[in-house]
C-alpha cells in the first residue's frame, strides 16, 4: 500500500515538474536573474492572494521582488509622491479609470503590448491575451496603448436579501421604478421586531459618483457631451440625480451623506436593509460569517434598467509597469505581471473571492463546481459583458471632478434644488476640467 | 595635520556662538525654515503634480483664493470650530484644574483616568468617534433614545457637523488644560488665599478675584499650545468626516491638503497653506501680546 502510494506521488511530481517545464519552454524565464524589482499594491484581496505566491516566481526566475503593500488612500498617495520623486518603482496597482490619464501624461506608466506580443518576453500562446475581458482591458490602454493588465474586474451588483423578497413575494426590481417601488415597500417595515431600511447607496460626495454612474448612464445621462464640456446638468442626468437622491433621503439610512462603502455595507450586513448596491467585490463580506447577519441570504442581480437601458459601469484594478523604471527593471516586472496573471493565479484569486480579469478562471470546472452564489457570478458576468469602461469622468483632473460632481449628489439627497445645483457644477466643471 | 587641528580649533573658539548652535541650526534650515521658504516660492506658481516644473504666475494664486467660495467657507468652518473647541477646552479645563486642586479620596485615580483621552493616539479615537456618531449604528443615538430622546444626525448633517466635531476636540483635549492650568494653581502662592479668607471673601471671590488674575499667564500659555494644533486640526476632521457631509466640516487646513494631495494643484495647496499659515502666525503674536500685558501687569 505505501509503495504504491509513493509511485503514485512519484509519478505525480514527475508529471507536474513536466507540465510546468513544458508552461515555461517558450521563453527564457531566467533571463533577469538577480534583478531586483520594487512593487507598490494596494492592500486589495489580490494582493493577499499573490503576496504570498512570490517565493515561487523568485525561485523559477531569480528575480528578486520586494512588495510593499498600503492601505488604498495611502496607496494612492504614496505611489504619487514616489514616481513625482523618481524613486525605485518597477510596477505598481494602478485603477486605470482613475489615474490613467494623469500618469500617462507624467510618463510614469510603460506601454506594454511590445512586451506582449514579444516572444522573448511572453509565452504568448500559454498566457493567452484574448481570455482577459475586453471592457476591463479596454478600460486599461489609453491613445492605443495597453498600459495594464486586469487582475480584477468589478461591476456595482444590486443586491438584495432573496429571505425577505420571498418571504414577502416580492420580485427582483427589473427597472429603476420598481427598484423604488421595492424600496418603498421594504423601508420602514418591521422585521423580526427590527424596522428595515428600503435600500442603502453611498451618499458621500465624491465616493458616491462610482455607483452613481450606473444611474446616470441608464437614465440616458453621461459626465461629457460628444464636445467634450460637462453634461451633468443636462436633463436626463438631472433626472439621474433626483432619483439617486430621493432613493436615499427617502428610503434609505439615516445621515447618508456620510455613507461611504464601509458604512453601506455594514448597514447591509447587519440585516437592517432590504437591498444595497455596490461593488460585487463585496460580496466577500456579506458572505463572510465572522463580519455578516445576512451569509446565504444574498441575491444578485444587475442594474436595473433606466430610461436608456441598462448601463453599468465596469472598473479594474491592472497591474502596470512604471515608465520611470530602467528597461531591465520594466523587462523584469512584466515577467512579473505575466506570471500573476497567468490562467492559475487568476484562477486561484476568483476562488479567494476576487473577481478576476479572465474570462477562463469563471468557466474553470473547479470554480463552476464549487460556486455557491451563482446569481452573482452570472450578474457579474453579464455586467462585464455591457459594462462601460469609461465609469469616471474622461479627464485628466478625475479627483477633482468626482468631488464637483459629488457637491450635486449630496445636494440632491439634502432635497435642495438639483437643477441649480447641477448647473453651477457643470459650470465650475467646465472651468476646471484638464484634458 | 597637527596644524590643521589647530587651525580648526582655533576657529571654533574664536567662533563659539557660531560653532555651537550650527548643528541645530542647519537640521532646522533643512527640515522647518526650508520647507517654508519652498513653500512660499510654491504658493506663486503654478504646478500639477508630476506634470511638467513649477510656472511662477505672481500673485494669481492669491487672487484665485480671494474669489473660491470653497476657501471662504474653509475660513469660516475653521473660525467656527477653533473659536468654539478652544474657548470649551479653555472653560472647562480650568473648572476643572480648580476641582482637581482641592485634595479628595480617590483624586490621584480620577485624575488618572481623566487624562486618557489626551493619550490616546488621535486617528484611532477619532475611528472610534466616527463609529459612535453614526445615526444609524452609533451608540450615540442609542444612549439618547433609553432617555426618550429623538436621535440626533451628528456628523451627517450640515447643521450638527461642527458641534460634533468640537465635542470630540473638547473631549480629547480639555485634559491638556486641565493638566497645565493644574500644574499653575499647585505653585500658587498660598498667602493671598488666607488674606482673603480672613477679610471673610466667599468661594466666588476667591476664584475671581486671586485665582483667575493669578492663573491668567498660565491660562494663555495653554490656549497659545492648544490653538497650534487646533487652528490646524486635521486627524480628528480627516478621519471622522473628511469634511463632509459636502464641505460642511472642511477647514482651510483640510482644503489645502485636498487640493494639493487629491487634486494635485501643489501651487494653489501651497498658497492655501501660506495663508493658514499666516493666520495661526497672527493668532499667536496677538496671544503673545496679551500675554507680556498680563506679566507686565
Amino acid at each position: 500500500m505505501k509503495k504504491k502510494l509513493f509511485s503514485i506521488i512519484f509519478l505525480l511530481s514527475i508529471f507536474l515538474m513536466f507540465t510546468t517545464m513544458i508552461a515555461l519552454a517558450d521563453i527564457n524565464w531566467r533571463q533577469f536573474e538577480g534583478v531586483e524589482i520594487r512593487l507598490l499594491m494596494n492592500k486589495h484581496p489580490f494582493t493577499t492572494f499573490i503576496e504570498p505566491k512570490i517565493p515561487e516566481f523568485e525561485e523559477n526566475t531569480g528575480i528578486k521582488v520586494i512588495m510593499e503593500v498600503f492601505p488604498e488612500d495611502q496607496f494612492r498617495d504614496k505611489r504619487l509622491i514616489e514616481l513625482n520623486a523618481g524613486g525605485k518603482v518597477d510596477g505598481y496597482m494602478i485603477m486605470p479609470g482613475q489615474a490613467k490619464l494623469h500618469y500617462w501624461k507624467a510618463g510614469w506608466l510603460a506601454p506594454l503590448e511590445g512586451y506582449m506580443t514579444d516572444p522573448d518576453l511572453t509565452n504568448i500562446q500559454e498566457w493567452d491575451l484574448g481570455d482577459f475581458f475586453a471592457g476591463p482591458m479596454k478600460g486599461a490602454r489609453i491613445e492605443g496603448h495597453q498600459i495594464g493588465v486586469v487582475i480584477n474586474a468589478e461591476a456595482s451588483l444590486l443586491s438584495y436579501r432573496k429571505d425577505l423578497f420571498e418571504q414577502f413575494n416580492v420580485k427582483v426590481p427589473e427597472t429603476m421604478a420598481e427598484l423604488e417601488e421595492t424600496a418603498k415597500f421594504f423601508h420602514k417595515k418591521v422585521v423580526d421586531g427590527k424596522e428595515m431600511i428600503g435600500i442603502t447607496l453611498r451618499g458621500k460626495d465624491a465616493a458616491a459618483t462610482s455607483q452613481f454612474v450606473d444611474f446616470l448612464y441608464s437614465f440616458g445621462g453621461s459626465w461629457t457631451d460628444e464636445k467634450g464640456n460637462a453634461n451633468i446638468a443636462s436633463p436626463e442626468s438631472i433626472e439621474a440625480f433626483k432619483f439617486y437622491g430621493k432613493l436615499l433621503r427617502e428610503y434609505g439610512p439615516k445621515g447618508p451623506t456620510m455613507y461611504h462603502w464601509a458604512e453601506s455595507t455594514s448597514t447591509f450586513m447587519d440585516g437592517t436593509a432590504a437591498m444595497i448596491f455596490d461593488a460585487n467585490v463585496f460580496k466577500s463580506l456579506y458572505e463572510n460569517p465572522k463580519e455578516s447577519k445576512v451569509v446565504g441570504k444574498v441575491g444578485y442581480a444587475t442594474v436595473p434598467a433606466g430610461s436608456a437601458g441598462r448601463l453599468p459601469h465596469v472598473s479594474n484594478w491592472s497591474l502596470a509597469v512604471s515608465g520611470t523604471a530602467t528597461p531591465e527593471c520594466q523587462k523584469a516586472t512584466w515577467l512579473f505581471v505575466q506570471w500573476a496573471t497567468n490562467k492559475e493565479n487568476e484562477l486561484g484569486a476568483l476562488l479567494s473571492g476576487v473577481p478576476a480579469g479572465r474570462e477562463s478562471a469563471w468557466t474553470d470546472p473547479k470554480f463552476v463546481s464549487t460556486d455557491n452564489t451563482p446569481d452573482w457570478t452570472a450578474s457579474s458576468l453579464q455586467s462585464f459583458a455591457i459594462g462601460q469602461p469609461q465609469w469616471n469622468p474622461p479627464v485628466l483632473n478625475v479627483s477633482e471632478i468626482r468631488d464637483i460632481v459629488g457637491k450635486v449628489i449630496v445636494d440632491s439627497i439634502e432635497g435642495k434644488d438639483v437643477a441649480d445645483s447641477a448647473k453651477k457644477a457643470a459650470e465650475l466643471m467646465n472651468k476646471t476640467m484638464e484634458k | 595635520m597637527k596644524k590643521l587641528k589647530e587651525t580648526i580649533i582655533n576657529f571654533l573658539d574664536n567662533h563659539i556662538s557660531i560653532a555651537f548652535p550650527a548643528p541645530a541650526m542647519i537640521t532646522l534650515f533643512i527640515v522647518v525654515i526650508f520647507p517654508i521658504i519652498y513653500n512660499i516660492y510654491m504658493s506663486f506658481s503654478k504646478w500639477k503634480i508630476g506634470l511638467g516644473s513649477p510656472k511662477f504666475i505672481g500673485l494669481q494664486n492669491y487672487i484665485d483664493a480671494f474669489s473660491d467660495p470653497r476657501f471662504w467657507n474653509g475660513l469660516k468652518v475653521m473660525f467656527l470650530f477653533s473659536g468654539l473647541s478652544l474657548s470649551l477646552e479653555i472653560v472647562l479645563g480650568l473648572l476643572i484644574a480648580v476641582y482637581f486642586n482641592k485634595e479628595f479620596k480617590g483624586s490621584n485615580f480620577i485624575q488618572t483616568i481623566y487624562i486618557f483621552p489626551f493619550a490616546a493616539t488621535p486617528v484611532a479615537i477619532a475611528l472610534i468617534w466616527r463609529i459612535m456618531l453614526n445615526p444609524q449604528i452609533g451608540v450615540l443615538n442609542y444612549f439618547l433614545s433609553l432617555f426618550g430622546l429623538p436621535g440626533s444626525l451628528w456628523i451627517s448633517d450640515a447643521r450638527t457637523v461642527i458641534i460634533s466635531l468640537v465635542l470630540v476636540d473638547v473631549w480629547k483635549w480639555t485634559p491638556m488644560i486641565t493638566l497645565i492650568v493644574l500644574a499653575g494653581l499647585k505653585s500658587l502662592p498660598k498667602d493671598p488665599y488666607e488674606a482673603a479668607i480672613i477679610d471673610g471673601a466667599n468661594a466666588f471671590h476667591v476664584f475671581s478675584y486671586i485665582t483667575l488674575p493669578l492663573i491668567r499667564p498660565v491660562l494663555i500659555t495653554a490656549l497659545t499650545l492648544r490653538s497650534l494644533d487646533n487652528l490646524k486640526e486635521f486627524d480628528i476632521i480627516y478621519t471622522i468626516t473628511q469634511g463632509g457631509p459636502g464641505i460642511a466640516s472642511e477647514t482651510l487646513y483640510l482644503y489645502s491638503y485636498k487640493t494639493a494631495f487629491s487634486f494635485f494643484k501643489a501651487g494653489y495647496g501651497s498658497t492655501l497653506i501660506i495663508i493658514v499659515f499666516l493666520l495661526v502666525l497672527l493668532f499667536n503674536v496677538a496671544l503673545n501680546k496679551i500675554r507680556y500685558r498680563t506679566e507686565v501687569l
